[in-house]
């Protein structure tokens, strides 16, 4: 499996699929109602905007020859009377639009939010954090152009140059249709440069894709970055990203830059020929054309081409949100790995009889990494597991909470297969303390809370209090409500162990699996937390991995592990009595004393 | 400075290129009044006065003007966008390096997502304003002007008639400036928090998946993505009061020309052609008038985000090179505290700390979780500044060195281990990425990761994920370990490196460390006491002071906290002593 890094772009999908626009309508659906009804009214208001021309030509060919002041004073405050209305239809239009288009990116990102909570470690671990963050934050909010202006804008445009080609056909068709000739020469070229617009707008995507990763990167790493003194080359590393974004830019913009200046070439020209031929027309009394009509069809024309100029821009936009609309589109069809089966049920209250039966498991295939794992629990045991690092005790008890599907065999659960309950009741029930203590910022209190939002502040102290966490808490400035981040602040890899211990027993368990959960722990604090615990976990199954032995002596069944095997299995005592793996690595520790 | 000084300062060096580009802008809007005009020529003197022989030249002359056009503003659109990108390239650096100067306490008070929007977000408002903005405002003004100048040679009454407007939109562009503000400013905190919690779900997703809390966190997501949703429409609610007040006074000036210039012409002050030429000179005074709303928007939109990036700028690092830095190529590593103390936000962490170890000797730390182990180490590395006291690296404060001179001769290997998202030999050589594969290799032995690294399906090229996902606690620590000795440092920090490193694993690790390479410094900070039985001085921390000091034989029979840790880990060690002198049971290593 390839994974990604700051500096990799994303592979692109080389055609343009029509099926985006498509999907992208079915966000759009649910609001037609208040796109049709803006549209109505836009319609209304360009309409009314087109009869200025008509005006001008009425008060030119027949008020000004007939010199009727009263007529004109009158069509004036006509005039006026439609830029009052559509004074109220600019309002309406700025509210209905905007609230159209934040509402479909609100629902885009929560549905690309809500299926990201659905993927496995693996999809995170695949590629960058800050490369899955820009999708959900900024790509999506770069849709908002297009669907709030955008689309409203495009439809009441294609509409009014409808109008607008009525307006001068009932001038004059032949010379409409002279102005026409524009048409197929614009598209001509926005044919002939399209495909490499789209394809420097999605390097763009990918670039800033790129650049921030390795922001994200950056500020996290930032204490690596400081103590290894790598902050020229960091630097070099940014502004490489940083100026590949720019150029990535500018080729894109530059693209889009064509189009406008097409357009008014073209429109000058059409303008031009209207001139020429009606002229030529008017003196050879041809087609019935007036020196009003002209001068009327003049006016038109520059209102024919205004919304085309719109159509363009929103064309342009298009093509850019289509980049970043691909990407999103992806991560939403990102296929879910591990889901509830259909017809799962949820999970009874756990008593903590857990089994694996011939458990066979890989990440990727054809490197195996736990082979034939059997063994059984009986409710309230613990379970330790030793081995050497990277021996599968991690996945072992990933596996428990179904972080993964099986190659092979089956893990049941109070003899209940778990694929067959629903993952979200299954997990719900155990608490896992993780290698790594995240702390969200927040406060402290809302970081023990986490597991068990219904706790009572009373809860939280008692479990803060169990795990030998109370103390420090109380000694920060602002105790529980004292404000950490995301790095853990002022916190020690201890103290962030204690909290998100604390978190895991405040969710009140069934089977409690420690991963390395107390190895920043001092030793004397250990034993207080475990006398603390002792009483806790009475009635609980728990699994426990750690490589400080005097953690786990006092287990129920110690497992040795190595090499994705289950290489011995027994209390302490038994596997002491024996020469043996469990045995050489219990006396290894005593090796440097003699 | 002002943040708006700040700004300049970058703007400055593309001043030309900008000068430049509103040159061009001013031709293309001085030609904007050609064609106009010329269809005026058409309209009256051959349409109507029946010059035919003047249309192929007055055709030619819109032709070409168009043409001309629109080759010179796409000069100035390019000018103005390269200028844009290559201010924002230098700005981003410039943040950057600043973000890379900060200490630690800048970022235990600032979160992650925020900082980000800064080099994001808020840049893409100042692309805007400079790509776009700038020659907008001065395209419309111009035009404007222009316009006004080019009505007011035709007639002076109708000119006067038509600007009527202007004061009214002079005074609605003001009101609308200080209204739309605080919206703008509300926008970017949902921005930035919003792009927060999004970070921090991607980074904690392990955490929210082991406690399957995916709901209460999409739960959280809509209050953010409301937030951000509703900042943005209150923005629409502003500025729907004020842009169709534009777009009406701009129309208002159509209707005045159509009314007092009918009026006139019939009354003979001035000729039908004269009406038409000012009514193509309309858009040239109404898109202006128009616009005024939405640039001021723009406007105030920029404005914010150089505001926001300024002030997360404009933070002076606490800790900082001195004056004259003392700088050395190796240093030597004899390190002496006295009396240092460190206390944060009132906070006493560390109180009174005074030892002294000689070059190439071994310190080992232990003590209770948050008695202020770390942060002695952190103090050495000059991560955050001592209170009272000093710290003395080869005789001198460690405040007089250079300070990338001092950390370069520490390497430190730290509790959190963090990883970069990239090959497992970028990420051992990140400290010296001039490393051949050979010194990476030898780094990686010494850590004892060579073996698994060798296993994995690429070797050395093997990417890990962001924090060295998909790898065990273990693996990780060691790629941390032998990241922090390919620099070959006078001074080693081992901050809790070896916690998820098995036993047997560690004490190879040990062994390499003290046969490989020169001497070195070592500070060893562990719970474990076989981690660090063996060093030349042990200090046993405890409520920010050093409760007990020695060799692990000294402490041992001072029956304290040290000797208490030891029996609670090697209770039983007499016993098997006992076994073993019987010659029961002698089972090497494996």
């Amino acid at each position: 499996m390839a994974r990604n890094k700051y500096d990799i772009d994303e592979t692109l999908q080389s055609e343009f699929n029509i099926k985006h626009l498509k999907r992208l309508g079915s966000y759009i659906r649910p609001h037609r109602k208040d796109m049709i009804l803006t549209i109505c009214l836009m319609l209304v208001s360009s309409a009314l905007g087109m009869l200025t021309p008509r005006i001008l030509m009425t008060i030119i060919d027949d008020y000004i020859p007939s010199k009727n002041i009263r007529s004109i004073v009158l069509i004036s405050l006509g005039l006026l009377l439609i830029y009052l209305t559509n004074f109220v239809i600019l309002r309406i239009k700025i509210t209905t639009t905007a609230t159209l288009g934040q509402s479909i990116i609100h629902e885009i990102r929560t549905d690309i939010f809500t299926h990201l909570q659905e993927l496995p470690f693996s999809y995170y671990d695949d590629r960058p954090h800050g490369k899955i963050q820009v999708r959900v934050v900024n790509y999506v909010n770069s849709l908002s152009d297009l669907l709030s202006n955008g689309i409203v804008n495009t439809i009441t445009d294609l509409c009014s140059l409808f109008f607008i080609v009525g307006f001068m056909l009932s001038i004059n068709v032949k010379l409409t249709f002279v102005c026409l000739i524009g048409i197929p020469l614009l598209m001509l070229l926005i044919f002939v440069i399209k495909r490499k617009q789209r394809v420097a707008w999605q390097i763009l995507s990918n670039k800033s894709s790129n650049l921030n990763a390795y922001i994200a990167e950056s500020i996290n790493g930032i204490r690596v970055t400081q103590s290894f003194v790598r902050e020229q080359e960091n630097i070099k590393i940014f502004n490489h990203l940083s100026g590949s974004y720019s150029s990535a830019w500018m080729r894109a913009v530059c693209y889009n830059f064509m189009l406008w200046p097409a357009i008014d070439n073209i429109s000058t020209w059409t303008t031009c020929a209207v001139y020429v031929l009606g002229i030529d027309w008017l003196s050879g009394n041809k087609f019935g054309v007036t020196t009003g009509a002209l001068i009327a069809l003049s006016g038109y024309i520059s209102q024919f081409w205004a919304p085309i100029n719109t159509l363009a821009s929103f064309y342009n936009s298009l093509l850019t949100a289509m980049s970043y609309l691909e990407r999103i589109f992806e991560t939403i069809d990102e296929p879910v790995l591990v889901k509830d089966r259909p017809g799962a049920v949820a999970m009874p209250p756990i008593k903590g009889d857990v089994q694996f039966k011939d458990v066979c498991f890989s990440y990727e295939d054809g490197i195996p990494v736990l082979n034939h794992v059997s063994f059984h629990t009986k409710p309230g045991e613990t379970f330790a597991i030793v081995g050497p690092t990277g021996a599968g005790k991690s996945t072992i008890i990933s596996l428990i909470s179904r972080f993964y599907n099986l190659n092979s065999g089956e893990i049941l659960i109070d003899g209940i297969d778990i694929n067959s309950v629903t993952i979200k009741s299954l997990r719900k029930q155990m608490g896992v303390m993780l290698q790594d203590s995240f702390i969200f910022s927040g406060t402290i209190m809302d970081n023990i809370r986490y597991g068990n939002r219904t706790a009572s502040k009373e809860d939280v102290i008692q479990a803060a209090k169990t795990v030998c966490a109370h103390d420090f808490i109380m000694n920060l400035e602002n105790g529980y409500d004292t404000e950490v981040n995301e790095r853990g602040s002022r916190l020690s890899a201890g103290e962030r162990q204690l909290i998100s211990f604390a978190r895991a027993l405040l969710a009140d368990p069934k089977i409690l699996i420690l991963d390395e959960a107390t190895s920043s722990i001092d030793t004397e604090t250990e034993i207080l937390l475990q006398k603390g615990l002792a009483k806790l976990l009475a009635g609980r199954t728990s699994f426990i991995i750690a490589h400080r032995l005097s953690t786990i002596k006092n287990a129920d069944c110690i497992l040795y592990v190595d090499n994705g095997e289950i290489k011995e299995m027994g209390t302490h005592t038994t596997l002491m009595q024996t020469p043996g793996y469990y045995h050489s690595l219990y006396m290894s520790q005593y090796d440097f004393l003699s | 400075m002002t943040a708006m000084q700040w700004f300049f300062s970058f703007l400055k060096k593309y001043r030309i290129r900008l000068i430049t580009a509103l040159f061009l802008v001013t031709i293309v809007s001085g030609l904007a009044t050609v064609n106009p005009y010329v269809s005026g020529l058409i309209v009256d003197n051959v349409i109507k006065g029946g010059e035919r022989k003047l249309l192929p030249l007055l055709v030619a002359i819109v032709c070409g003007t168009t043409l001309l056009r629109s080759v010179l503003k796409y000069i100035y659109l390019y000018l103005f966008e390269t200028s844009s990108q290559r201010m924002l390239y230098s700005m981003r650096d410039c943040v950057y390096r600043r973000l890379l100067e900060q200490d630690f306490n800048f970022y235990n008070k600032n979160r992650t997502g925020d900082l980000m929007s800064r080099e994001t977000g808020d840049m893409d408002a100042i692309r805007h304003f400079v790509a776009y903005v700038i020659y907008a405002i001065y395209e419309n003004s111009l035009l404007f002007i222009l316009a006004v100048i080019m009505i007011f040679t035709v007639d002076v009454k109708l000119a006067l008639c038509m600007i009527a407007v202007l004061p009214l939109t002079v005074l609605t562009t003001a009101k609308q400036l200080k209204a739309i503000k605080p919206t703008f400013h509300n926008i970017r905190q949902h921005f930035s928090s919003l792009n927060t919690f999004v970070q921090e779900n991607v980074s904690g997703n392990r955490v929210v998946k082991a406690f399957a809390k995916e709901d209460f966190e999409i739960e959280k997501f809509q209050k953010e993505n409301d937030g951000y949703r509703d900042a943005e429409l209150a923005a629409t609610n502003m500025w729907k009061k004020y842009v169709p007040i534009f777009e009406l006074l701009a129309n208002l000036s159509t209707v005045i020309l159509y009314l007092v210039g009918g009026i006139m012409v019939v009354n003979g002050t001035i000729s039908l052609g004269k009406l038409v030429t000012v009514s193509g000179y309309r858009w040239m005074l109404n898109n202006p008038l128009r616009m005024a709303g939405w640039l001021a928007n723009d406007y105030q939109r920029f404005i914010t985000s150089v505001e926001k990036i300024y002030s997360t700028i404009n933070v002076e690092p606490g800790i900082k090179d001195p004056a004259h830095p003392y700088k050395k190529h190796k240093l030597k590593g004899d390190i002496e505290f006295l009396h240092v103390d460190y206390s944060a936000d009132d906070d006493v962490i560390l109180h009174d700390i005074n030892f002294k170890v000689k070059a190439g000797q071994t310190v080992g730390i232990i003590g209770a979780t948050g008695s202020g182990k770390s942060t002695l180490m952190n103090l050495l590395c000059r991560f955050y500044d001592v209170t009272r006291g000093e710290i003395k690296i080869d005789g001198i404060d460690l405040r007089q060195y250079d300070l990338y001179n001092l950390r370069d001769n520490i390497g430190m290997a730290m509790q959190d281990v963090f990883l970069f998202s990239d090959t497992i030999e970028g990420n051992i050589a990140y400290g010296k990425p001039a490393a051949t594969l050979e010194e990476v290799k030898t780094a990686a032995y010494i850590a004892n990761a060579d073996d698994f690294i060798k296993e994995l399906p690429d070797g050395y090229d093997t990417i890990v994920g962001e924090r060295g996902m998909g790898l065990s606690g273990g693996q990780k620590q060691r790629i941390s370990l032998a990241r922090a000795l390919l620099k070959d440092p006078s001074i080693v920090i081992l901050d809790d490196t070896t916690s998820a490193v098995d036993m047997e694993t560690e004490s190879h690790i040990q062994n390499a460390l003290k046969n490989i390479g020169h001497k070195r410094t070592v500070f060893l900070i562990a719970h474990r006491i076989s981690s660090i039985k063996d060093a030349d001085l042990i200090l046993v921390v405890g409520d920010g002071q050093i409760l007990e000091s020695g060799t692990h034989e000294e402490l041992l029979k001072k029956n304290g906290y040290y000797s208490t840790v030891f029996h609670h880990q090697y209770g039983e060690f007499d016993q098997i002593q006992k076994d073993r002198q019987k010659g029961g049971l002698r089972y090497g290593t494996k």
